[in-house]
């Protein structure tokens, strides 16, 4: 299977940019992913990867093959590739093993060998028994099963899925990510994942692309991306997270905004007097049980209990942080009143930017009092 | 760039498709497409407008090009009077057909009616009956000599109308025009939200307050719409004023042209041309008016998924006067003309003064069947709109795959050519072709002149946009993604179109090849400049037989037309409806 090659893409529709110089390179059988907001530009890079979009500018090259480049553009019948579409596009006139046989006509491979690979790949996604049937008469998982084994019948190159899961249910939806993820790994083959949901991204990629706005803001592993956001933005995309605005007192302190206390971050960040977020998760802030003490080197807060909510595994609080409102989980039951938060300083992240939440947002975690 | 290991080599590589001169195949589809609606679309324009500066027939040699003919059209032609009396007779057109069409669509979709659904059946009926055969129907039971006329006559001692003139013409062609406004309102106003009303209602506004305040100015796009629409095919109608306003000398846009190109003895081409042109020039401004208006139109209404069911408003005692009117108008306007000239089919003579039954006969038709040049007008009206329908029906799917289901850098320009004939009056399509035919290269213009052939040109032109509208939204409906599966898998842009969308739109190409046979079937007007004594069709034989007065066995053809179409589009209907339950 070979590496994946986009470089400096870019795409325009009329005057809107919707991708900014794209840079990223996928190795042999990664599954990677592209994870944004909705409209970032996941799809259109997906589509100029197929060839269903002509990008403005970039190339694009996938093993020895350069699809596109200056002068050059490979239509998508030329580039051998496996595509599995959000609305599962199966062909409603063709039943399934038809659906299957589709790009195996194409190429001309003989019928004995045709029947051969349609039973191998339909067994593949456990459903040879459904061969006969018509997409109608298949439901949303089996039709995404069907999607996957058409885009893998004629072992493409590489494998490009687009939201595959989003029109399946909850439950559905965690089952097929594991039974995804293993079959990925079983065939090794390059795949190239798009989705909004941030979790399946963490659940499923070896590394993730964070998409906005059209820029790529942080390429990493899923552990990376959530341990150490590149932007406040990726931040506040992947997983949840608090934001307490300060200014940077030293080379590792910053003063907050919300009680003026002082806390010790990760140094490095940027120079005195600057204005900051520090961005904390909530399961990285500890609550502090009763009687004990704070251990040295660790920041100590103080906050009010304003609600908490069982979640099943776990407990969440919404906490009083001076006119600011923080949620914390925890897994002790029934807290009320004041307590003692405790913050590693490498949990806390700074980041030199102090509008991170939409107004509105921000207007509900703060407290008037 | 260094790969480390070598490439394994694809184990079903995708197919390689031929690119001919390095250009991709559908390319070469797609420029061709093009090319020939291009041609087909320009050769009747580009002669024609020529022609409009030339100072003799554009086939004779040292043409000088001048402004000359515009002058003499409105100085020596009187094309200021034809003017006027297209404005008249397309203005009151339009007034009376909004008149019928608009109360009635009002009553029909908003307001409980007994027979509702009938009535709204009933507004079909233009679809099956060209406007020729009405103008003949109207003449038979309303004209001077016409069955009720004569009646009328006979108990007030005088005739009340004269159908003979503007007001005349005007009324006939309303009737036949009303039911597009209809069409266009009833859409509307099954569209629009009920719950305004329901609003209304609980605020204590009654029946009528609500019609005035809250559904009228819902009307207000599609009136607008419909009304340009219906000028525009009043200003191109040959049909009724040809048969009411020749006999006593009014001329419109349409006879003017009848009579300077065919009833003269030497026509003079430069005043034809010129009249031609600025008709077109009428045409085309309306339709472009047209399609920006439905394009704006189209932005404002908001279609809710499935639509709420409007409430239906009790009208009380006027519902029986609505129920009357409507009544009036689909069996005065269309069941008792149509109805009276097969019934004229049938009699030697045809007047209240003298029962018709007493000379019922079989006669008209025998005439028609025993005189090869009537039957084979049948043959060749049938032959024309059978190929006509297979080659129209076919350029519309490949004009619509291309305008909407394809990267083609010009794929606008192919939508804006197929749906040009629009603007392209039947008789200036027939003149056009005409001199494009004079005036071809390689004697192509002879071997297609005065056959078949070249009504199928003419007609299949004007029916390209009836085509295309109704395979458009067809494809609309089929997701992008089930192409770009497709393509992915290995398939060209062609082959996409052959193995997947060609199987999808199979029902949308059986429509249209329904609706276009029987567009074909009804047209004749571009075939009085197109036709020959060899290429006959019925409606062409049935003027003449106008003509020469045989009334009767102008009733037999007029009747076997209608009979050919509701055959054909009852054995359509059945045989899609029994693919589709298979
Ligand atoms: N054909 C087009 N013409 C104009 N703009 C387009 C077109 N296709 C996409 N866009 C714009 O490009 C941007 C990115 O679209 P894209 O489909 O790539 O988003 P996405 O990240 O896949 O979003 P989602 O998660 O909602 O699918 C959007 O703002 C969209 O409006
Ligand atoms: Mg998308």
């Amino acid at each position: 299977m070979p590496e994946v090659k986009v470089s400096r893409l870019s795409k325009q529709f009329g005057d809107n940019a919707v991708l900014r110089d794209i840079t990223f390179t996928i190795a042999d059988g990664e599954f990677f992913t592209l994870l944004g907001p909705s409209g970032c530009g996941k799809s259109t890079t997906l589509a100029c990867i197929a060839g269903l979009e002509r990008p403005t500018s970039g190339s694009i090259a996938v093993g020895p093959a350069t699809f596109v480049d200056s002068g050059t553009f490979v239509p998508p019948e030329g580039r051998n590739l496996g595509m599995v579409f959000q609305s599962y596009a199966l062909w409603p006139h063709l039943t399934v093993a038809q659906n299957l046989a589709m790009p195996l006509r194409i190429r001309k491979v003989d019928r004995r060998r045709q029947d051969e690979l349609i039973t191998e790949s339909l067994a593949k996604v456990g459903l040879a028994e459904l061969k006969n049937r018509y997409p109608h008469q298949l439901s949303g998982g089996q039709q995404q099963r069907v999607a996957l084994a058409r885009a893998l019948v004629y072992s493409p190159s590489v494998l490009l899925l687009d939201e595959p899961l989003s029109n399946l249910d909850a439950q559905l939806r965690e089952q097929a990510r594991a039974w995804l993820k293993r079959l990925q790994a079983e065939l090794g083959i390059t795949t190239v994942y798009v989705t909004h949901d941030q979790e399946e991204a963490l659940a499923l990629s070896d590394r993730i692309a964070v998409m906005s706005e059209g820029d790529m803001v942080q390429i990493g592993t899923p552990k990376e991306i959530y341990e150490t956001p590149a932007t406040a933005r990726v931040a506040a995309f992947v997983g949840r997270c608090n934001f307490l605005t300060g200014t940077v007192t030293g080379q590792a302190e910053v003063r907050l905004d919300c009680t003026g206390q002082t806390l010790a971050v990760l140094p490095g960040a940027a120079g005195d007097g600057r204005r900051v977020s520090v961005a904390i998760r909530p399961e990285r802030l500890e609550i502090l049980p009763e009687g004990r003490t704070a251990p040295a080197g660790v920041n100590v807060l103080t906050a009010q209990v304003l609600t908490g909510s069982y979640i099943g595994s776990r407990y969440e609080y919404d906490l009083r942080l001076g006119d600011h409102v923080i949620q914390v989980e925890s897994n002790r039951a029934g807290l009320t009143g004041e307590v003692t938060l405790l913050a590693d300083p490498s949990a806390c992240l700074v980041y030199p930017t102090t509008d991170v939440l939409p107004e509105d947002a921000e207007a509900l975690l703060t407290v008037s009092h | 760039m260094t790969t480390l290991s070598p490439p394994r080599p694809a184990v079903h590589p995708p197919p390689r498709y031929r690119r001919p001169l390095g250009l991709a195949r559908e390319s070469w589809l797609h420029y061709g497409v093009l090319l020939l609606l291009a041609v087909l679309v320009l050769a009747p324009v580009v002669p024609t407008l020529y022609q409009s500066f030339l100072d003799r027939p554009l086939y004779e040699a040292g043409g000088i090009l001048s402004v000359d003919n515009y002058v003499r059209l409105f100085t020596e032609a009187g094309f200021g009077r034809v003017v006027l009396n297209t404005a008249l007779f397309a203005g009151l057109t339009t007034l009376l057909s909004l008149l019928i069409a608009v109360p009635m669509a009002v009553v029909v979709v908003r307001t409980k009616l007994p027979g509702g659904r009938l009535f709204a059946a009933a507004m079909q009926w233009p679809f099956f009956i060209s406007s020729l055969i009405l103008g003949f129907g109207w003449i038979t039971i309303y004209g001077p000599a016409g069955f009720v006329s004569v009646e009328v006559r006979r108990m007030l001692g005088f005739l009340p109308w004269n159908l003979y003139s503007i007001p005349g013409m005007a009324v006939t062609e309303a009737v036949a025009l009303a039911p597009i406004v209809y069409t266009f309102c009833a859409n509307a106003l099954r569209q629009s939200d009920a719950s305004l009303e329901a609003a209304a209602q609980v605020c204590g506004a009654g029946p009528l307050r609500i019609l005035r305040s809250v559904i009228l100015p819902m009307l207000r796009p599609p009136i607008v719409y419909s009304s340009i629409l219906v000028i525009s095919m009043s200003v191109e109608t040959l049909s009724v004023p040809l048969l009411f306003g020749q006999p006593v000398g009014i001329d419109v846009f349409s006879t003017f042209l009848y009579r300077n190109g065919l009833q003269s003895i030497s026509p003079d081409y430069g005043v034809l041309g010129a009249a031609s042109a600025i008709i077109l020039l009428v045409t085309v401004s309306l339709v472009a008016l047209q399609a920006k208006l439905l394009k704006n139109a189209q932005r404002f209404v908001s279609v809710r998924g499935k639509a709420t069911r409007p409430r239906r408003l009790d009208l009380g005692w006027l519902k029986w006067v609505s129920v009357a009117a409507i009544a009036c108008y689909v069996v005065l306007g269309a069941l008792v003309p149509i109805g009276g000239l097969v019934f004229r089919s049938f009699t030697l003579v045809f007047t209240p003064l003298q029962s018709p039954f007493r000379t019922l006969t079989g006669a008209n038709y025998e005439r028609i069947f025993t005189y090869p040049v009537y039957v084979q007008s049948i043959v060749n009206s049938l032959l024309v709109a059978a190929i006509g329908a297979v080659l129209v029906s076919g350029l519309s799917l490949l004009a619509v795959m291309v305008a909407r289901r394809s990267d083609f850098r010009f794929a606008r320009a192919v939508e804006y050519l197929a749906l040009a004939p629009q603007a392209m009056p039947g008789i200036i399509v027939g003149i056009g072709l005409f001199w494009a035919l004079a005036f071809a290269p390689f004697g192509l213009g002879t071997l297609v002149q005065g056959t078949l052939w070249a009504l199928i040109i003419g007609f299949g032109l004007r029916a390209l946009p009836s085509g295309f509208g109704s395979i458009s939204p067809s494809i609309m409906q089929i997701g992008r993604e089930l192409d770009n599966a497709a393509r992915v898998s290995g398939a060209d842009w062609v082959r996409t179109f052959t193995r997947i969308l060609a199987a999808l739109l199979r029902p949308a190409f059986a429509g249209a090849l329904i609706l276009t046979f029987v567009t074909l079937l009804k047209e004749y007007s571009p075939a009085v400049f197109l036709g020959s004594a060899d290429s006959n069709i019925i409606g062409t034989t049935m003027l003449e037989l106008w003509v020469q007065g045989n009334t009767g066995s102008v009733a037999a053809l007029a009747s076997l037309q209608i009979a050919i179409t509701a055959t054909f589009v009852g054995l359509a209907g059945l045989l899609l409806k029994g693919r589709n339950d298979a």
